[in-house]
């Protein structure tokens, strides 16, 4: 006979579930029913249909531009490291990739500007190197970054990136796991940049922080942080223990003669 | 800020492409909700970095969770706010001494709804529920609201309004007894 009685007090619980009222240990018990019994999915479905209706006296809330990159850095989305199989990262970067499709062009200056990094220095092969491949929403490569941790420098060098309306120059990012973006510099849409990296910055660099690009002033973001729409984000790969940087070096002589590595 | 059948339509399909590992249909997603989410989270807990944290959870989970969502339970955006809200109350529970209280500003809780021109937007769910919280007797109405954009469980609210424990869960229970009974109707 209290059946009916019953069924109308968990279906009470379950719109008190939704609407908030319940202390955590309640709560609990109700997450766990809905996960086992699909009558109780539905019970709380009918709720939040009945209910959230409310929400739309609620104003959107722009969230702040990092967040999508610390979601995808929590996923670890556009991480190279999640893509290739095979273990000697450094000898698959999509980096060599772009660079053996890129156009004839873009290749000079891109090793023009390896020249400019690995000029003047013995070639050491357990220097820690890193590189990042900076995506665009639709996955059209933007920029690459190489880092030498030897001379504390990065080359961030333009593939093909979404031309920005006049009056927006792309800044670069390092978005350290969890924290919040540090500033590299002002990098180009057209020709390779150097970028000197701080002691503080370079410690920072690694696989669980992510390369950010945005659209910001000419003379960079006026905050300290990103105040512009994300362009491009990339994680980071390092270079394994036994890859050796001059075997990729070598590629690069071999593609193109006639850069000058002095 | 209410949903069409189109834009509905939308999520779900999106929903499934992410279901099978599509990055893009996840940012896509990101893009069309992010906003209406993040006001949801802020709203609740009244703290910026909280927000956040909860909303890159929230986002987090959807990839997680793409391929158990189901669409004959719950739609698309019933399914995310439901993620929000739910992820914004556990958080209030997780505050030290639990309270919401400090930072809700009472006076930024409207008693009634939309105003007449602003509710002529809404969705047609909006003004049915509106016209059945009509229908509450003013206590009852009240708690509901502040219930619902609070997170607070029944123990701050009477405190809030500083009434005994009982007389706030009756409020609220005859308040939900009433809504479905004219929400059905």
């Amino acid at each position: 006979m209290n059946a009916p009685a019953e069924k109308d007090n968990s279906d009470l619980r379950y719109a008190e579930y939704v609407l908030g009222v319940l202390e955590a240990d309640e709560r609990a018990q109700v997450a766990r029913e809905i996960a086992a019994s699909e009558q109780a999915a539905a019970a709380v479905a009918m709720w939040e249909r009945r209910l959230q209706a409310l929400c739309e006296e609620l104003a959107a809330q722009e969230p702040p531009a990092d967040l999508w990159l610390r979601i995808r850095a929590a996923l670890r989305h556009g991480d190279p490291a999640q893509r290739v199989a095979h273990p000697r990262l450094w000898v698959n970067l999509p980096f060599w990739r772009w660079l053996a499709l890129g156009t004839a062009a873009m290749l000079a200056a891109a090793c023009v500007a390896l020249a400019t990094l690995l000029l003047h220095r013995p070639v050491r092969p357990a220097i820690p190197y890193m590189a990042s491949t900076l995506s665009e929403a639709n996955g059209r490569v933007g920029w690459t970054a190489t880092m030498d941790l030897g001379k504390a420098r990065m080359v961030v060098v333009p593939a093909s990136p979404a031309t920005l309306s006049a009056g927006q120059a792309p800044e670069l990012w390092l978005i350290p796991k969890g924290g919040k973006p540090i500033a590299v510099g002002m990098i180009s849409t057209v020709a390779p940049i150097t970028l000197e990296l701080s002691a503080s910055l370079a410690a920072r660099l690694g696989p669980t922080a992510t390369l950010a690009v945005s659209a910001e002033p000419p003379g960079g973001s006026p905050t300290g942080q990103p105040t512009g729409p994300v362009i491009a984000t990339g994680a980071i790969g390092a270079a394994p223990a036994g890859a050796n940087p001059t075997r990729s070096v070598a590629v690069l002589e071999r593609t193109a003669p006639a850069a000058d590595f002095g | 800020m209410n949903t069409t059948a189109e834009e509905s339509e939308t999520l779900e399909r999106l929903l499934a492409r992410t279901a099978l590992r599509d990055e893009r249909a996840f940012a896509e997603i990101y893009r069309r909700c992010s906003a209406r989410l993040f006001g949801i989270c802020l709203r609740m807990l009244h703290d910026r970095a909280e927000a956040e944290d909860v909303l890159q959870d929230v986002f987090v989970t959807v990839w997680r969770r793409a391929q158990s969502y189901d669409q004959a339970v719950a739609g698309a955006n019933t399914w995310l706010v439901a993620l929000a809200r739910n992820r914004s109350i556990d958080r209030l529970r997780q505050r030290q001494g639990g309270s919401s209280c400090g930072a809700i500003d009472l006076d930024q809780l409207r008693d009634e709804g939309l105003d007449p021109p602003a509710a002529m937007q809404a969705s047609q769910e909006y003004r049915l529920l509106q016209r059945c919280l009509d229908e509450l007797e003013p206590n009852s109405r009240r708690s509901v609201r502040e219930a619902f954009f609070s997170g607070a469980t029944y123990k701050e609210l009477a405190e809030r309004r500083q009434v005994p424990l009982g007389t706030m869960k009756s409020w609220i229970r005859r308040a939900l007894i009433q809504l479905r009974t004219c929400l059905e109707s």
